[in-house]
């Protein structure tokens, strides 16, 4: 029994590492894109002019800064794909194994 | 015969096909809800990009920038950004710890019965929110393309839909939407090349021929979205509605694991996504080549933008190749519907069948059998009650509606989702307080709003976002601190978050 608990305490642990990993990296990306778009939307809607600003040939500085964020999405979306696999993944197979020990011992 | 017509049977007789094949392996409600959980994530990346572009992406998109310029680019980039939300936060772990709803996260957490309740009263506010005006919105497009009246267009699609999920449940309505992604992903391709070509390769081409029709200010925001404010509400009600979804969550079961769910995000935002950024430079097409004054004889909306696009690169009114386009586009249009309102009557049926009388009614001690047969009676009556309010919806305003769907989805799903998968001490009382703030504060200034009320607003935003999802924030916290605390919910908390993050489910 004692070392059940000490085996699912041991996975909890490695859970609150892994949320701790989630947040190194996820509260930064959420902030890139969050920022990026919601920011867009409120230059869109407060500095129109500014918006409009020719960049190249008649594409304004608005258009530019919505294509900014398509490729924005899509590099962190392949980002997360690597992080995910690299990181996450190794700490949640190492909490299925804990938790699997803590099972065996019952 | 009418090329749109002779397309779109042809579109008709796959899907049944599909149907009938789909409803042979239809047996247990793993089957119905999920799939059997097997989808590839592939296959679910395509479904979900079939699931997620309603009418109102596949032909609003194009329209809004045909004649509000920037706008509608705004409108198309929403719905990718939104994806960022579910890949980093949501879509594993509703993989890890749902099984058929959004009902099922809500249950496993708090394990209360008004939690439950909660849950279920806002997947269906928001999916019949959703689907009023996709029944509207297909009795006017199917009448527009096939010349057959606003009530049998509207009956046609609810018998389909009804067909594809009572028979079919989960499986069929993949496949639907996957053969509609196809198709709609083809049918962007081929504008696009066809533009392309028109413009030799040189997309400027396009912003400075507009500018010189249109003037400087057509590409420049506010033509549309007028307030503001109401810029930033379509903003976050898009990158945290979609997340409170019921009927576009529910895909992340179809898969077998979190990584599969993964990937299928990463798989729809490289397919939808693509498609979105399309539709801006289809909409600048349009207003270059066919003209803002054809668009808007067409359909005061825009609506029509994409298909007299495909007409005129086809060759124009009257040709062949035009009326080939013309057909093709049309019968995606429709297979768009289909598609998007056979997810959502399949999923509000599990709130209804599985979450409210099995699991709440009758504390799920309901036999396997018997819940696959109520899931699909649930999907023929969901499906006729549909049918009835798509035709009364006739003629009245349903625009409020879609800004209503995604607003609850945003203010009341979205923090009770997402407090549920992070806060410990998040309990029964906040569910009930998040939803209740948050559906009702969204309805309550929709409909008080110029959506509704036009120049009589007693309220400036179209879309209250900006404002009701702070407040259904506060109320799921209120709702918390008043509940006062809850120690065994809190200590079944650490498995729970193992559940979340690793889907291991403590025996």
């Amino acid at each position: 029994m004692a070392r059940e608990e000490a085996a699912l305490e041991a996975a909890y642990g490695l859970v609150r590492q892994l949320i701790a990993e989630k947040m190194k990296y996820l509260v930064p990306m959420t902030i890139l894109f969050m920022g990026s778009y919601i920011g867009l939307t409120v230059l869109a809607g407060f500095a129109r002019d500014f918006v409009g600003t020719r960049m190249i040939g008649s594409v304004n500085l608005g258009f530019f800064l919505i294509a900014l964020n398509y490729l924005l999405s899509w590099i962190l979306a392949i980002s997360y794909g690597f992080i995910a696999a690299d990181k996450f993944d190794v700490l949640a197979a190492s909490a299925a194994t804990e938790v699997s020990r803590a099972e065996a011992t019952r | 015969m009418n090329p749109t017509l002779g397309i779109f049977i042809v579109i008709l007789l796959i899907t049944l096909a599909i149907t009938y094949w789909a409803a042979k392996r239809t047996s247990t409600t793993a089957d119905f809800y999920a799939a059997d959980s097997r989808l590839t994530p592939a296959q679910n990346g395509f479904a979900l990009a079939g699931d997620w572009c309603s009418a109102a992406a596949f032909l609003g998109f194009t329209g809004l920038t045909a004649l509000y310029g920037m706008d509608g680019a705004f409108y198309a980039l929403g719905p990718l950004v939104a994806f960022c939300t579910v890949l980093f936060l949501i879509a594993e772990p509703m993989r890890n710890t749902g099984k058929y709803t959004l009902g099922d996260i809500i249950r496993s957490r708090m394990q209360t019965r008004p939690s439950l309740l909660a849950a279920i009263a806002g997947t269906v506010v928001v999916n019949f929110a959703y689907l009023m005006p996709q029944m509207a919105g297909a009795g006017v497009l199917v009448r527009l393309l096939t010349g057959i009246s606003y009530d049998w267009a509207v009956v046609f699609v609810g018998v389909s839909m009804i067909v594809y999920v009572a028979f079919g449940g989960m499986l069929a309505t993949t496949w639907v939407q996957i053969v509609k992604a196809v198709l709609m992903l083809s049918a962007g391709a081929a504008i696009m090349a066809m533009i392309l070509a028109q413009v030799h390769f040189n997309p400027l081409t396009l912003f400075a021929d507009v500018e010189q029709k249109y003037t400087a200010k057509y590409l420049l925001p506010g033509n549309y979205l007028k307030n503001p404010f109401d810029q930033i509400s379509l903003g976050l009600g898009y990158t945290l509605g979609l997340a409170g979804l019921p009927h576009v969550m529910t895909r992340f079961y179809t898969v077998p694991d979190a990584k599969a769910a993964r990937r299928s995000v990463v798989w729809v935002m490289f397919l939808a996504g693509s498609f979105f950024a399309g539709t801006t430079l289809f909409g600048l097409a349009a207003a270059d080549f066919v003209g803002q004054d054809a668009v808007r004889a067409a359909d005061k909306g825009g609506n029509l933008a994409l298909p007299l696009l495909a007409q005129y690169l086809g060759g124009g009114k009257g040709t062949l190749g035009g009326d080939l386009m013309l057909g093709f586009v049309a019968a995606v249009a429709v297979a768009t519907i289909l598609a998007v309102v056979s997810a959502l009557t399949l999923s509000t049926s599990g709130a209804i069948a599985h979450d409210f009388y099995v699991n709440w009614f009758k504390h799920g001690q309901v036999e396997g059998r018997k819940e696959v047969w109520l899931a699909r009676m649930t999907a023929v009556v969901i499906g006729v009650l549909a049918i009835a309010l798509g035709i009364l919806a006739q003629g009245v305003n349903v625009a409020v509606l879609v800004i209503l769907a995604i607003c609850v989805a945003a203010s009341a799903n979205f923090p009770v989702l997402i407090l549920s998968l992070f806060w410990r001490r998040f309990n029964t009382g906040g569910v009930v307080g998040g939803m209740a703030v948050g559906l009702v504060s969204s309805v309550a200034l929709a409909m008080i709003g110029p959506a509704m009320r036009g120049a009589d607003a007693l309220w400036p935003l179209v879309n209250p976002t900006v404002v009701s999802l702070p407040l259904g924030f506060l109320g799921a916290v209120l709702g918390t601190l008043i509940w006062g605390r809850d120690l065994k919910n809190e200590q079944r908390f650490d498995a729970f978050l193992l559940q979340v993050h690793t889907g291991i489910t403590l025996k």
